[in-house]
């Protein structure tokens, strides 16, 4: 633990990190003063209004000043410390100290990219990255938005059609089950191949009842071995 | 949008075009099927006017479905369709002199909408001048846009309710020229309603064995 608290946290960093949080609980704290004390007495009422924009706009602008500064000197790299109980009880397997530290001894950033897929006409899935490991994924549908309204890529928003709900639980299941801390290459690799053969997601039957169809989904598991198509319910 | 298949269903021997609809419906529920309110789909027959004698006229059609209510869409005989907003058919009386409405050849189409999973399945009747024609039954499977992807498993959820009337693969996605995997769209339905349409004016006169 000593070794990780020396390579991997700069305790300047930190402590300047801090002081930028603080900073930015500050200025939205006076964001919600001011809204709270409402326009102040002025001889007119246009004063009032125009005095009361004004502050409220200054205000918007150094939390906007805080933040950006926080996100900079959050550009530290930061260890968390799993419980050993939480780590023999959770069936998610979590990365091991000894990776956490491999990171912070390579000095890679822990930044984080979204990778988007498209599979020929019948998904569109995100891939979050946390540096070189996938965090998460989600799948939608062909005629679905990836898009938010403001532009984005809209990493939260679950599909509106159940096969594509069923295949997002199963990919995340496929990320716990490649996983595999020393060669996250390997581990992209993997599971991209295996997102790949849901290229016949509508066009293959169940290899265990030979039907398209249960309980109106397709078959939308893939064995992680053989890539093979089931329905949920029919897998060994 | 997904990919749609609009078929029809023989009225059964010995029952009304009501009582075959009211077992259709059993069947979807019994299948787990919700209902979701109604639909409609309109279509409205013009004649092109003026052209050169001695020529076939063109029949344009105007279409409207409740699915899409803000749209209207206009499909020419055997050539292009195009889909404008609802002032299109403020337009078409403005074209009066060049396309003449042929009364008493619009065609209405209304039933119920269900959901089940991901497929939205819509059992109309259809009538004509005030007289019912046949049934209608659409099934959309929502999630696919490519009709040769998924044509096999819509044929087998189809069979669970159709039974044998299960219709042939819609042939407006194989005369594509992209073929059956261009991804289905909204005219591509209005298509297949125009073509039973058209089929079930043909079949059979005003009152013959149906109500
Ligand atoms: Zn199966």
């Amino acid at each position: 633990m000593a070794d990780v608290m020396n390579v991997g946290v700069n305790l300047e960093a930190f402590s300047q990190a801090i002081n930028a949080i603080q900073a930015l609980r500050s200025s939205v704290t006076r964001v919600f003063d001011s809204l709270k004390d409402g326009m102040k007495n002025k001889e007119t009422l246009e004063g009032r209004e125009k005095a009361f924009i004004t502050e409220f706009q200054d205000n918007l602008q150094s939390v906007n000043r805080d933040l950006k500064s926080t996100w900079f000197r959050n550009n530290l790299k930061v260890v968390i410390n799993i419980p050993p109980t939480l780590k023999s009880s959770s069936p998610h397997p979590v990365p091991s100290i000894n990776t956490l530290l491999n990171i912070t001894k390579n000095s890679e950033s822990l930044c984080v990219r979204l990778v988007q897929v498209s599979l020929g006409k019948v998904l569109k899935a995100i891939v979050v990255m946390r540096s070189l490991f996938i965090d998460r994924t989600i799948v939608r549908g062909f005629n679905e938005n990836i898009y938010s309204e403001d532009g984005k890529l809209d990493i939260w928003s679950k599909s509106q059609y159940q096969v594509f709900q069923k295949v997002t639980d199963h990919a995340t299941t496929a990320l716990l089950h490649y996983q595999l801390p020393q060669m996250p290459d390997v581990v992209v690799r993997s599971f991209m191949t295996w997102l790949r053969s849901y290229i016949k997601l509508f066009q293959s039957p169940c290899q265990r009842c030979g039907r398209f169809l249960q309980d109106g989904l397709p078959p939308t598991w893939r064995d992680f071995r053989t890539l093979e198509a089931f329905h949920d319910t029919c897998r060994m | 949008m997904g990919v749609t298949c609009v078929c029809q269903v023989p009225v059964t021997e010995g029952k009304s075009v009501q009582q075959t609809v009211d077992v259709l419906h059993k069947k979807l529920e019994q299948l787990g099927a919700v209902k979701q309110g109604s639909f409609c789909v309109d279509c409205e027959t013009y004649h092109a006017t003026g052209n050169v004698t001695g020529q076939p006229t063109k029949l344009l059609y105007v279409m409207h479905n409740s699915e899409t209510p803000l749209s209207c869409h206009a499909l020419f005989e055997g050539g292009p369709c195009l889909t404008a907003d609802g002032n299109f058919d403020v337009l078409m009386l403005k074209l009066k002199s060049h396309f003449q409405n042929a009364k008493g050849h619009k065609v209405e189409c209304r039933g119920s909408r269900y959901r089940y999973c991901d497929f939205l399945i819509k059992v109309g009747t259809v009538t004509m001048s005030s007289s019912g024609r046949g049934i209608s039954v659409e099934v959309e499977y929502c999630p696919c846009v490519v009709p040769g992807d998924c044509w096999n498993l819509m044929k087998e959820f189809m069979q669970t309710f159709l039974g044998s009337s299960v219709p042939e693969l819609p042939s407006v996605f194989a005369t594509k020229p992209e073929g059956l995997y261009a991804p289905a769209d909204c005219v591509d339905t209005m298509n297949q309603y125009l073509e039973l349409f058209n089929k079930l004016r043909k079949l059979q006169a005003p009152g013959s064995n149906v109500r």
